[in-house]
């Protein structure tokens, strides 16, 4: 099985009331997703991702087209219990607890007793949410709904799982979390993939991606092939003295050649914003939000970045109980990960979970304000880390690119 | 089977812990017992007994007729507003049998609520007597003509047809028919059904003096005791609202021929309240060898009236055939299978309307259900001029309707009347099978055609 997911001509037009065609979501789609390969599909609000999936999986008819998942239909029964799908939201029974919601949806794969209860207890493990595993998941917050969803999507031990947006209502940890984990599962053979508009997710676990906007696919290919500009040398070192720097600049001019010297940037974003802009340049149809500027001019940049940094530092330190032990038993299990930059992550995770048990919770409000200043240089890699800045050795470590061969 | 089994499991988990159920849980365990306790009817035990039994079984099937709707629509109407389809119909589970599953969860529900609340009733109903404390005459009376399920015969209608034509044509003759009936046929057939009751009528009154006779063929009694029931109308209101009679019961064939007495002969002397149903015993011995029973009723020249046994329910012939409990037992089926009817009906309504819709649409199929008698009878007015709308659409939907007024627990619960297994059964096969049966199919088809996420911009 060459590809886990093909598609071919895939098209979706919505209709209006009396049935005259009104929006092109998905426009002659040809998607394919390899076996055993972490597939990246990306897009603004609206670009057609969810539409796209759903057609996958059944829950939409295509207008034209058809659409193959593990060399069948995704409705037939023998094809569906190979496939994990979280979509956009969790979309659970409220009334259920967690134990039993996993419990029901193991029925629905109809998985022994016995092997139910085992998968069940390792998944609320691993998604931390064992200690509230009886209460109804109707009292969870989004983050916790979130992991009980990944968690069904898992409880049949999918050949191929299909995530849609896995890390919105994730806090910092938790998406961290299901990156390793996508890491680990393409390690173990399955395939995924990953629909997103968070880059930073996609850029550090995928090994191809695509890039949809009006419905249509604008670029795809492996990450790095994408963001790599062959025309062009990037050397990154450390801070570099003012002679030195006078020295290369002159070397530099001896090969007539245009240079820039600066600190990197978050190269897929750029990369995403031109491709959108592009395909707005062509005027192609869209049926979601339309970004004409970049960003708002009322938005500065600094203080866009302080106020983020604050949230980031609220959102840590407010953990909820049940998110404490979710990250303490986060810390576990991230630890054996022989990903290289975990070493890093450990720290990052020891020092979090330290601070969440030794600071009172009623007294995080005021102690979020001074942290920036009093440790800068760990607080600057944590922010780095979770804003989602990768580690330059990162995407080396990545055992995705192997499996593609 | 285990996933349809996992859905009915979630439907049932979903009525309970959202406490739709628990509502209607609630109110029927609080009103009940003070029914129970607060019901007088009539003022005798059987009325008491009566009363309860037949407001607390209605109340129940209302209650749980309106919650199964509810829960029926809830269910799958939410579980697709709220999305959760899109990780249930992922997974490995056909589309038909979601609904299966649904709709068997809440048939699963209904059985239990159903069992809860009979046993409950017929508990009450049960111990009625010894918490009332009532005396042994009353102890009898119930156990005669409440604690049983009695077969009623009523005498066959005789053929007047013959009767009518003539006296229809001596008033054509006398020119007492009133101008222009006998030309139009509509009013001509008004006159004639007005004629041919005052004919029937003449033969269920006895002037003074005079005798009726009865006749009733196959009467096969397994108790010892036969019950005669009748409710006297008079032309002039006797000065105690009493009504003298003599009776006469059995074989009376046998005066005709002159031949051996060979069964029994009973006579009674009565004197009854009029416009009231009453009830005497007669020993069953009295019915002949091939199940031939007469029964005599003689205006005494006591009275001053001319006496009228009134059409339908003037005079039956009642004896035992089964226990009260069985007949309870099949109240609660019938009640359970108009509640599978409205399961599936809810269900299939669920199926492509939104929630309020789906409601409403049952609200009325089950009031329409209730009323399906008057509804009947709007069509045969209707039906004297038949349009193509009419007999091609309308008519096709009410026979589709379910008729809950015309069989009702209170209806054979109350009088005593037996609710044979075989009129369950027949009343089963027509509800279920050919009305709710073709709605589940619907509601699977359309369902598993449908597109689940649909968006319409």
């Amino acid at each position: 099985m060459e590809y886990a997911i093909e598609t071919f001509s895939l098209t979706k037009i919505f209709a209006d009331w009396w049935g005259r065609s009104r929006v092109v979501a998905v426009d002659d789609l040809n998607l394919k997703v390899r076996t055993n390969e972490v597939y990246g599909f990306l897009g603004p609000n609206g670009s057609g991702k969810t539409t796209t999936l759903k057609m996958l999986l059944g829950l939409l008819h295509p207008t034209k087209g058809k659409a193959i998942l593990l060399e069948g239909d995704a409705t037939d029964p023998q094809i569906s219990r190979r496939i994990g799908f979280l979509p956009e939201e969790s979309y659970l029974y409220k009334y259920l607890t967690a134990r039993e919601t996993l419990d029901f949806y193991g029925q629905l794969f109809k998985l022994p007793a016995k092997v139910r209860k085992m998968r069940i207890e390792a998944l609320l493990d691993m998604v931390g949410l064992k200690a509230v595993a009886n209460r109804t998941v109707g009292t969870f917050s989004k983050g916790m709904a979130r992991r009980i969803g990944l968690a069904q999507a898992l409880i049949n031990d999918p050949e191929l799982l299909i995530l849609d947006e896995p890390t919105t209502g994730l806090d910092p940890i938790g998406t961290r979390q299901i990156k390793d984990l996508i890491i680990e599962l393409a390690k173990r053979g399955k395939t995924v993939l990953l629909c997103s508009h968070l880059l930073a997710d996609v850029e550090d676990v995928c090994d191809r991606i695509a890039i949809l906007y009006g419905g249509r696919i604008q670029a795809e290919g492996s990450v790095r092939d994408l963001l790599r500009h062959s025309d062009k040398t990037e050397i990154v070192t450390g801070r570099l003295s003012p002679a030195t720097l006078e020295k290369i600049k002159q070397t530099l001019a001896g090969e007539h050649a245009e240079y820039t010297i600066g600190s990197p940037l978050d190269k897929l974003e750029t990369f995403f914003i031109n491709i959108v802009a592009r395909a707005q340049q062509q005027a192609v149809p869209t049926s979601g939000a339309e970004s004409r500027t970049q960003i708002s001019e009322f938005l500065s940049a600094g203080t866009d970045e302080r106020v983020r940094r604050e949230a980031i530092l609220n959102q840590l330190v407010s953990a909820s109980p049940s998110d404490e032990q979710a990250a303490n038993t986060d810390t576990q299990n991230v630890q054996p990960q022989p990903v290289p930059a975990t070493s890093a992550d450990e720290n990052l995770l020891n020092r979090l979970t330290e601070q969440v048990d030794l600071k009172p919770v009623t007294t995080q409000p005021t102690k979020a304000e001074p942290e920036p200043a009093k440790s800068d240089q760990p607080d600057k890699s944590i922010l780095d880390e979770l804003t989602g800045r990768p580690s330059p050795d990162k995407k080396n470590a990545h055992p995705g690119d192997s499996a593609n061969a | 089977m285990r996933s349809i089994w996992a859905v009915a499991v979630n439907t049932v988990k979903q009525a309970l812990r959202l406490k739709i159920a628990a509502v209607f849980i609630v109110l029927l365990l609080v009103l009940l017992p003070v029914m129970g306790l607060k019901m007088t009817g009539d003022g005798t035990l059987k009325g008491r007994m009566q009363a309860f039994v037949s407001y607390g079984l209605s109340l129940t099937t209302l209650l749980l007729a309106l919650l199964t709707i509810f829960t029926a629509a809830y269910t799958l109407t939410s579980d697709i507003k709220d999305k959760q389809v899109y990780t249930v119909l992922t997974k490995p589970i056909r589309r038909f049998q979601f609904v299966l599953g649904k709709l068997f969860g809440v048939i699963l529900l209904d059985a239990a609520l159903l069992t809860l609340f009979s046993v409950i009733i017929y508990s009450i109903t049960i111990l009625l007597p010894a918490l009332l404390h009532a005396d042994n005459d009353q102890i009898a009376q119930v156990r005669d003509e409440f604690f049983t399920a009695r077969v009623s015969l009523t005498p066959a209608e005789p053929d007047i047809s013959e009767e009518l034509n003539r006296a229809y044509d001596k008033l054509k003759q006398t020119g007492e028919v009133p101008a222009g009936v006998d030309e139009n046929p509509i009013a001509r057939n008004n006159y004639r059904n007005e004629l041919a009751r005052r004919i029937g009528l003449r033969k269920r009154a006895a002037v003074v003096g005079e005798a009726l006779l009865w006749e009733f063929n196959n009467v096969k009694p397994e108790d010892p005791n036969l019950f005669i029931r009748f409710k006297y109308d008079v032309a002039v209101n006797p000065q105690d609202l009493s009504i003298y009679s003599r009776w006469t019961i059995g074989d009376v064939r046998q005066y005709r021929l002159g031949g051996q007495v060979e069964t029994p002969m009973y006579a009674a002397d009565r004197k009854d309240l009029i416009r009231t149903f009453r009830e005497f015993e007669v020993p069953a011995d009295a019915v002949a060898s091939d199940g031939y029973l007469g029964l005599e009723f003689f205006n005494v020249p006591l009275n001053d009236t001319v006496v009228i046994f009134p059409l339908e329910d003037g005079l039956e012939l009642l004896y035992k055939a089964d226990t009260f409990t069985a007949n309870f037992i099949r109240a609660a089926l019938l009640i359970f299978v108009r509640l599978v009817f409205l399961a599936a009906l809810a269900v299939f309504a669920g199926s492509f309307l939104s929630f309020p819709v789906a409601i409403l649409l049952c609200l009325s199929v089950f009031t329409m259900a209730n009323m399906s008698g008057y509804i009947g009878e709007s069509y045969h007015v209707v039906g004297a001029q038949p349009s193509g709308l009419y007999s091609y659409l309308l008519k096709p939907l009410i026979m589709l309707l379910p008729e809950f007024d015309q069989v009702s627990p209170s209806k054979f619960l109350i009088p005593a009347r037996l609710f044979s297994w075989s009129s369950l059964g027949w009343l089963s096969f027509t509800t279920v099978c050919l009305k709710a049966l073709p709605l589940a199919i619907m509601s699977l088809l359309i369902f598993t055609y449908r597109e689940i996420a649909k968006v319409i911009v």
